[in-house]
């Protein structure tokens, strides 16, 4: 009895709605059309407010903050669960093929008006004056490739380019194999090494300055750590590093800086990719008799390659459009360690030359492009041998 | 993938950015012609000058009007103020520069006093006409002078100076002969620091300023900074060989020339307050008081001397030329301006111990200023307005490319490569400038 008696619950139950929902359907359809309409317009107004809001200056900032958030993650929530909700409202077989679109087409959007138009107007303004108001010709690109210190730049930043990786790569292979052998510690040992990737550039370089400080004879006592060393154990007199410019020494300073910061990085990615190696492989090839550093160079490297490309690539970008580090430092024109990005930021903000600026623009740019080339086919060679 | 990460992060910061720029038919304008919100004033003075300025806003100003005015101070000025400046976020800008002007009003990034609605000739009478005429451009005035500064100043130990017997020096010659006076009796004559970050050597540029001013005279000067004459020119080759002439004699720089380069401005003071002096003489504008020892008397521990006269004598001075952005509520603006410049504000901010700041405004007295030192250098400056003979910094009057770029890197490269390299580093100055 109790059977029939929760079948006859189920049975009901459904019905019940159906009835209900065929009995008010011509107000239902109309209340989800003036819903589906009312809902983002009611979204579109809301983040206008929002918008208007957080640009006010005279507002609490605790408030700014909390209307940012709610916005910001509340928002993008609630726009693709509207927009789904919106979807469902149409035809069945429609509906399905639209939802792909509705889900990527924000994105989408956002892309554009934020990627792709800003660097279809770069070009564009490259090609003007410093107004951005006639068109120039070719002037802009004749200076980036003739003006002495964009030239020094271009030098400066190949330098960080190949550099910079290379040195923190390696270091950083370095210590996730060695790292790999400790017995304790190597969790602390790691965090150390880590912990500078916690600091932004320009942070990392206001401490550097400490480490590079130079005072001149009469003017107090030399408080940089480097000179303290030099002096201490080489005896001599104090350098004023970051003028340093034979053999480009100051750029190397500013470099060192970046591969301080990155090393930890490299290392803990490639010490990750170490650890999935199985440990088969590496004891059938010490059985086989192969020396730790047979075993590194045939074994460990190949298995990771992948990896250590991607660690690079990654490096390369940076060092590519380093900035912070450079400008932190010193007048980089007078010290020949100007690099593009700095000249950039230079000509477009500070000089005001938006051709210019634009034009150092395109040609970073363009830099960047062969190697996110090379990181895309990189990272699609994975995924097919997965 | 990790490309791809970065990817999302950019596209995440520009979007944030993007954000943070847009304001076209913002706040800004929905109050125009109502005299209510708030104004923002960028300024490039320090942090604790901003905050006591902002008090005398609030006593003097928004006491008595229905906006709000504010002073925000930045570290980074001239480069928040092209950002604000392109974005149209600007407000009201207190710029040291007007040299970036013509550029901002072509843009249709700034409005004019005219257009504003203020009485020139009015405003001709408060600040004199030379320096209203620094933000002249296209027959309209786009900066109204709300602060001024002196350069032409050469700061001593006084307590140690009179105990050696040095008297002041009265013309070029006799300033020669002190430095050679002082390194002759053992010590070392001029302090000399000229880096400044990403702005590193613009403080030698006043010095070719000041005299080539004293060489040349003004009409080559304004030559000079129109770029009517070369950079090159013989003119401003003889004004650098003078100053090469002290940076570079043997014994008379502390540190010597090429180090100066590594001296922040700031520290350049700190051994003239040792006892005995490292060095004697510190030429620096006014503002450079404020990084003095606080224990430090004006008058009894140190004073100062104008620059000396060569051929003649002249009054250098920079200063700011205030600009409103075009998306500023102009009556605002204009009201806020209006009390701001008017002589009971002018004087009441000479009251603040911690301002470094002169008023441009000529009926401010000097009794206005608790420091006296600033009290005697309006006196200096308003005479020179009030006669129109001083003549304005001229690297914050030249182009960007030039005045903020390749001369202060040209002013370094010299100090650190020596004599020999004067004709390069000229050449390569006058190159720079924008066709």
């Amino acid at each position: 009895m109790p059977t029939s008696n929760r079948d006859a619950a189920v049975e009901t139950e459904p019905s019940a709605a159906t009835s209900a929902e065929t009995t008010s359907s011509p107000w239902t359809t109309v209340l989800r059309v003036v819903l589906a309409i009312a809902i983002p317009v009611a979204m579109v107004i809301a983040f206008w407010w929002a918008f208007g809001f957080l640009r006010r200056t005279d507002a609490n900032r605790l408030l700014i903050v909390l209307v940012a958030i709610v916005v910001g993650v509340g928002g993008v929530f609630f726009v693709f669960w509207a927009m789904d909700r919106l979807v469902d409202y149409l035809p069945r077989r429609l509906s399905e093929s639209v939802r792909p679109y509705v889900f990527v087409g924000p994105a989408l959007v956002l892309l554009t008006v934020f990627l792709v138009y800003p660097v279809i107007n770069t070009i564009i303004v490259s090609f003007k004056d410093p107004n951005s108001a006639n068109f120039v010709g070719l002037d802009n690109y004749r200076f980036v490739f003739t003006d002495p210190s964009m030239l020094r730049s271009i030098r400066n930043t190949a330098m960080w380019i190949v550099l910079v990786p290379l040195v923190a790569v390696t270091t950083g292979l370095g210590f996730a194999t060695l790292a790999d052998r400790l017995r304790h510690g190597e969790a602390t040992a790691k965090s150390l090494i880590f912990l500078p990737m916690a600091i932004s550039f320009a942070g990392a370089a206001v401490t550097w300055r400490l480490i590079y400080s130079y005072t001149p004879e009469g003017f107090g006592s030399n408080i940089g750590l480097l000179n303290a060393v030099k002096t201490g154990v080489f005896g001599g007199q104090p350098v004023a590093w970051l003028s340093q410019q034979a053999w480009n020494q100051n750029n190397f300073y500013l470099m060192v800086i970046m591969v301080w910061v990155q090393t930890g990085f490299a290392m803990v990615v490639l010490s990750a990719a170490i650890k999935a190696i199985p440990d088969e492989i590496i004891e059938a090839a010490r059985i086989d008799g192969a020396t730790e550093f047979q075993v590194f160079r045939r074994i460990i490297v190949p298995s990771i390659l992948p990896t250590i490309v991607v660690v690079t690539t990654y490096m390369v970008i940076n060092a590519m459009k380093v900035f912070d580090i450079v400008f932190v430092m010193g007048n980089a024109e007078a010290n020949h360690t100007e690099v593009i990005a700095e000249r950039m930021i230079r000509w477009f903000f500070i000089q005001a030359d938006d051709g210019r600026g634009a034009a150092i623009a395109v040609v970073l740019f363009l830099a960047v492009i062969p190697v996110m080339v090379w990181n895309v086919r990189q990272f699609r060679e994975q995924e097919s041998i997965r | 993938m990790r490309a791809r990460v970065t990817a999302v992060l950019a596209v995440a910061a520009v979007i944030a950015a993007g954000c943070g720029g847009s304001s076209s038919g913002g706040k800004g304008t929905t109050g125009n012609g109502k005299l209510t919100g708030t104004i923002v004033m960028m300024s490039a003075a320090q942090q604790n000058e901003a905050a006591a300025y902002q008090q005398i806003f609030d006593k003097q100003i928004n006491a008595k009007v229905k906006y709000k005015a504010t002073v925000e101070s930045l570290s980074d000025f001239e480069t928040q103020f092209q950002i604000r400046a392109k974005s149209g976020t600007l407000q009201v800008a207190a710029a040291p520069q007007p040299g970036a002007l013509p550029k901002l009003a072509d843009a249709g990034q700034i409005v004019s006093l005219e257009s504003l609605g203020f009485n020139i000739d009015e405003l001709n009478s408060l600040v004199g006409k030379s320096f209203m005429d620094l933000g002249l451009y296209k027959g309209q005035h786009w900066g109204l002078p709300t602060n001024i500064n002196l350069k032409s100043m050469i700061w001593y130990p006084k307590k140690a100076f009179d105990a050696k017997g040095y008297q002041v020096p009265k013309t070029w010659d006799d300033l020669m002969a002190l430095s050679a006076k002082i390194k002759a009796d053992g010590s070392t004559p001029w302090c000399a620091g000229y880096e400044s970050g990403s702005a590193t050597g613009w403080p030698a540029t006043d010095w070719l300023e000041d005299i080539m001013l004293r060489t040349a005279g003004p009409d080559t000067y304004d030559k000079w900074w129109k770029h009517e004459i070369p950079f090159n020119d013989p003119s401003v080759k003889n004004a650098a060989e003078l100053f090469g002439k002290v940076m570079f004699t043997p014994g008379w720089v502390l540190g010597g020339a090429a180090n100066s380069t590594n001296i922040n401005f700031a520290d350049a003071p700190k051994p003239m307050f040792t006892s005995p002096p490292k060095c004697w003489l510190l030429k620096q504008a006014n503002f450079i008081a404020a990084q003095f020892p606080t224990t430090a008397k004006p008058g009894v521990d140190y004073d100062w001397f104008e620059v000396p006269p060569i051929q003649q004598q002249g009054v250098l001075y920079g200063g700011e030329l205030t600009v409103v952005g075009k998306n500023a509520n102009k009556a605002v603006a204009k009201d806020f301006l209006t009390r701001f410049i008017a002589q009971d504000v002018q004087c009441a901010m000479g009251g603040v111990p911690a301002s470094s700041r002169i008023s441009p405004n000529i009926n401010v007295q000097q009794s206005c200023y608790v420091n006296p030192i600033l009290g005697q250098s309006s006196t200096v400056l308003t005479g020179a307005l009030k006669d129109g003979t001083g003549r304005f910094d001229a690297s914050d009057l030249m182009p960007a490319a030039v005045g903020s770029g390749a001369e202060w890197t040209g002013m370094v490269k010299y100090l650190r490569q020596g004599p020999s390299s004067l004709d390069s580093v000229l050449a390569s100055i006058n190159n720079a400038w924008p066709q």
